[in-house]
């Protein structure tokens, strides 16, 4: 008992005095000064005075001086990026032990919302939990520039990506694309669907499944947009596309849930849509695991492609990691990185053109032939209409 | 042995002890037990093991090592480490919750039952603020001057904590709540204080040790919460912690998942017997109202 | 129970001097309350103002107008309903299986057992737990290909995983253990006397239940249930991915505004989150009122 009071007079002072160390410390303590970077104040955008030029054509992946003041900073942050995603985790251990540089992986799971809300929640922060660069859906690119959130950079191989997958000022820039596929677990599905109105025929009741809330996820939505251009409709006319899962509600064949790689080996969700990078992903890791030869088919109408674009936070604590990441993400090193986790990268007819690509890779790339790509406000009007409409519309609603 | 508070119908003390046993011999106490009591338990067991079976079942259909996930997790260290940090954050997380609950629930039963309602609704407040909004509200907080906690690896561990003590208060209080229900809490106190103790030793002597299936309770149920928790961790870039480890398992692996969940489920068991074996230390609940 | 000298609820104890007055009593919450809005209020502060916000930043009181339109009328309805079903019924369950172990003379180590089941139990939620049932009572899960062998076919009679009806089932893995650990402490209060007693005056066990044992533990199993509540009503992971969103609950179309791939209205999620505040608030209220009245014949 006595023991207890003295315990407990010491651990109070001694618990607020951690409390009011930590908070008095100075900021950046255990990051690496950044004084040969010059970087500003937390919270001013990063700008030119850093030792890369950022106007132009960048420095390139190997520009010593940019590569001197990243180190100099020790550490990148980065959001959303799942290691089986366009094979990011070969991109990140490269980067790590290219650059000798840590990366600090927030949320792999995190949506655009949420990458978005992280960079402004985190704007006076200088620590660990704010992300240093985004990749995002599309739409998300001009609206993070209007607000602010973004800090213009153009790659040394800036002059490579297509106009219409970036911004003319270098604030946001396309980085990969895929089309939808079908994602069949051959061990239940016999007769493997060829093209979207296959998806209809009775053989396949209760087989069909998304891999994502049509209402919130990219994948999801952008599954009945590619309907729709298969079903009579076009870039200007998604509404096909409810009409199609409509139907495929009412004959059973569509599943209500979520639809991921284990649902797919086990069965449960035999068909699902899905960018081809993703699928052939799982096929490849389902088939190391000794899981059912998994087959992902491009139907042979309604190819549509899709789009995500990169950023650079504007209150990036890190500002020239950040940037030495775009750089290598957008060399040759980096796209063939992106190709062989089967996602086409933003370069990629650039990258044929100069026979950047070992050979056994590009066979092994999905043919996509005839895909199309929405613009921007193609593709915002589209999302409305989809996720205004889908509960009423294709009214999985279930009692 | 006196026991008239506790007597239906006032009769004499020690009038008990001299009732024969009679009436309750035809359901004797520690044998073999009530069979709707076994009914009822082999009910719940089924449905609980049966969805776990399952899982252990999708987790082996991997060929030809069947147990090729189980493997691939049990290699890798950061699962081990990502399990360590969080149960030790899960322990301090625990004792900052009880310090704080503890007595309030104490206080208001017993000196301020108007300012229930109150209390009960702020316990219940976790639930509806969602997980996302709390991690960057709590980021905005502490990331500007004057407390800048989160550039630091202590004050973000601070911060994670002080989170995980707030999701831990609707299950703590309640869990404790019901544990003073159960005893006299306002005898227990004045006899107390007509022996001399302080609050605090009322607290720590009297109380305390009268809610042991409570503070166990709430104990697990804090214990589980921190493990299994990731968005408040991600975000927090603690990425030491169990749960963005499951995070960066990738969502799209077909069998490591189940048995990463089988395993997590198994560990956290075992810490939680633990922590049960723990707690059994001193015996004895004190009672100054009624008999044992 | 109470002896017959029991001080009023109001007052202040006996033995305590007279120096404290009420009016400062509610200082004693003061460390409850400065952390609750250190790291609960003052971040939710965001989510409060956001509620007044449109997506061009402006203010504006148009999200909570929203509220009634569309799908989130619905969305709070079933809500409401799941959460209230899986309270009840996770409740009335968990209350039996917390007996059988507790006061059914099963041996001491089922107890534990269970207790430190129910720990893990309890937060085994979200994608594992969904995915547990679908291995489990999906279309190809284990059970359903053998309840098929054994001639019968629950997808045949209508069952569906994904059904609000599903959704109840796999709510219920952690709500059952949920209220085993709450209510335990309350059926160990339950003194072996007060049985003796009761079967002494030659009650049978039902009356003993009835008019003994379930009075003293309402209050207890009321405060139990309201948590059970609370916990369904904050929970989406688990329906989310069972469902995809095709159930309309309200943390999952919150999280389809804040959180998704798609540009939304914050503001709008976080008015239905403060519409969540509101409803536990009543709820809070009318659970008052039926405490008050299961306690009242405890004090008098």
């Amino acid at each position: 008992m006595f023991k207890n009071r003295a315990l407990t007079r010491t651990l109070i002072p001694l618990a607020a005095f951690a409390f009011v160390l930590s908070a008095c410390s100075s900021p950046g303590a255990t990051s690496a000064p950044s004084a040969a970077s010059a970087a500003p104040s937390q919270a001013a955008p990063s700008d030119g005075a850093s030792a890369a030029p950022s106007n132009g054509g960048g420095a390139g992946a190997e520009d010593p001086a940019l590569i001197a003041a990243a180190q100099a900073e020790g550490t990148l942050t980065t959001i959303a990026l799942p290691h089986d995603w366009c094979n990011y985790g070969e991109t990140i251990e490269t980067f790590k032990s290219k650059y000798q540089l840590d990366i600090n992986e927030l949320d792999p799971n995190a949506g655009s919302g949420d990458e978005i809300e992280a960079i402004k929640a985190n704007k006076d922060n200088p620590g660990p939990q704010a992300p240093d660069v985004i990749d995002v859906g599309l739409s998300f690119g001009p609206s993070a520039k209007e607000e602010g959130l973004l800090a213009p950079y153009k790659v040394a191989t800036w002059d490579t990506i297509p106009d219409d997958a970036k911004d003319s000022e270098g604030y946001w820039w396309g980085d990969y694309y895929g089309v939808l596929s079908f994602e069949v677990n051959t061990a239940v599905v016999a007769n493997v669907p060829q093209d979207w109105a296959d998806l209809l025929k009775p053989e396949y009741k209760g087989q069909v499944a998304l891999a994502g809330d049509p209402r919130t996820s990219n994948q999801a939505i952008q599954s009945v947009y590619a309907a729709a251009l298969a079903n009579g409709g076009s870039l200007d006319d998604p509404q096909p596309g409810l009409d199609f899962f409509k139907e495929l509600n009412e004959a059973g064949n569509l599943l209500p849930g979520i639809a991921t790689a284990a649902t797919v080996a086990a069965g449960e969700t035999p068909i699902t849509i899905r960018w081809t990078y993703n699928a052939l992903s799982n096929r490849d890791t389902t088939a190391a695991s000794g899981g059912p030869a998994i087959e992902v088919v491009v139907p042979s109408s309604g190819r549509f492609a899709g789009v995500y674009v990169q950023g650079i936070s504007a209150f990036a604590p890190h500002p020239n990691a950040a940037k030495l990441w775009q750089e290598f993400l957008y060399s040759d090193e980096g796209q063939n990185i992106w190709l062989k986790g089967y996602c086409h990268p933003i370069r990629y007819e650039n990258l044929v053109e100069t026979n950047a690509v070992p050979a056994e890779q590009l066979a092994k790339l999905p043919d996509v032939e005839g895909a199309v790509f929405p613009s921007l406000d193609q593709l915002n009007a589209a999302s409305e209409l989809i996720t205004e409409n889908w509960d009423a519309e294709v009214g999985l609603n279930i009692q | 042995m006196t026991a008239p508070s506790t007597s239906i119908d006032g009769r004499a003390p020690g009038a008990l002890e001299a009732v024969p046993r009679a009436a309750t011999a035809r359901r004797p106490r520690r044998s073999f037990g009530n069979p709707i009591a076994w009914l009822i338990f082999i009910l719940g067991a089924l449905y609980f093991i049966v969805p776990l079976v399952g899982t252990f079942f999708h987790s082996i259909r991997t060929r030809p090592d069947i147990f090729l996930a189980y493997r691939q997790v049990l290699d890798d260290p950061k699962f081990f480490g990502g399990l360590a940090y969080s149960f030790t954050v899960g322990v301090i997380t625990i004792v900052v919750s009880l310090l704080i609950i503890v007595p309030t629930a104490y206080w208001v039963r017993l000196r301020v039952p108007r300012l229930r309602p109150v209390v009960e609704f702020v316990t219940l407040m976790p639930f509806v603020i969602p997980p996302v909004v709390l991690v960057f509200g709590l980021i905005r907080v502490y990331s500007s001057r004057p407390l800048v906690l989160t550039a630091t690896d202590l004050g973000s561990d601070m911060i994670l904590v002080g989170a995980y003590v707030i999701l831990s208060f609707p299950y703590m209080y309640r869990a404790v709540d019901t544990g003073l229900a159960a005893i006299d809490v306002r005898s227990l106190t004045e006899a107390a204080q007509s022996l001399g103790s302080g609050w605090a030793r009322i607290l720590w002597r009297v109380i305390f040790p009268n809610l042991r299936t409570s503070l166990l309770s709430g104990a697990f149920l804090t214990l589980a919460i921190v493990i299994g928790e990731y968005t408040i961790a991600n975000f927090l870039a603690r990425t030491d912690a169990f749960g963005p480890y499951l995070s960066l398992l990738g969502r799209n692996q077909p069998y490591t998942p189940a048995a990463v969940s089988l395993i997590s489920f198994g560990l956290t068991w075992l810490a939680m017997i633990a922590i049960a074996f723990l707690g059994r230390g001193a015996r004895g609940r004190v009672q100054v109202a009624g008999a044992r | 129970m109470a002896s017959a000298a029991q001080p009023l609820e109001q007052g202040a104890p006996a033995a305590r001097p007279a120096r404290r007055r009420f009016g400062w009593a509610w200082l004693g919450l003061l460390p409850f309350f400065v952390f609750s809005i250190a790291f609960m209020f003052l971040p939710a502060t965001w989510l409060v103002l956001g509620s007044f916000r449109n997506s061009d930043d402006q203010v504006t009181l148009q999200n909570y107008a929203d509220l009634s339109t569309g799908i989130i009328p619905g969305a709070f309805l079933t809500t409401i309903e799941v959460s209230l079903v899986t309270a009840v019924g996770g409740g009335l369950f968990g209350l039996l299986l917390a007996y059988s172990v507790i006061l059914g003379g099963l041996p001491r180590i089922l107890r534990t057992a269970l207790m430190t089941f129910s720990g893990v139990a309890s937060n085994f939620a979200g994608v594992p737990l969904a995915l547990a049932f679908t291995f489990t009572l999906g279309q190809l899960g284990f059970l359903t290909v053998i309840l098929r062998d054994l001639g019968f076919d629950p997808y045949q009679s209508g069952f569906r995983l994904t059904s609000k009806l599903g959704v109840e089932l796999v709510y219920m893995y952690f709500q059952f253990p949920l209220m085993v650990l709450i209510i335990a402490p309350a059926l160990d209060g339950l003194r072996r006397e007060w049985r003796e007693a009761a079967e002494n005056m030659g009650a049978s066990p039902r009356q003993y239940w009835q008019h003994v044992a379930l009075p003293i533990l309402t209050p207890s199993i009321l405060g139990a249930m309201i948590l059970l509540f609370g916990n369904a009503f904050g929970a989406q992971a688990t329906a989310f991915q069972l469902t995809g969103g095709t159930l309309n609950l309200v943390p999952i179309v919150i999280g389809a505004q804040i959180r998704g791939d798609v540009l939304h209205n914050p503001g709008l999620g976080y008015a239905m989150a403060m519409g969540m505040v509101a409803i536990m608030g009543v709820s809070i209220g009318l659970y008052t009122i039926l405490q008050r009245r299961a306690e009242r014949w405890l004090r008098s």
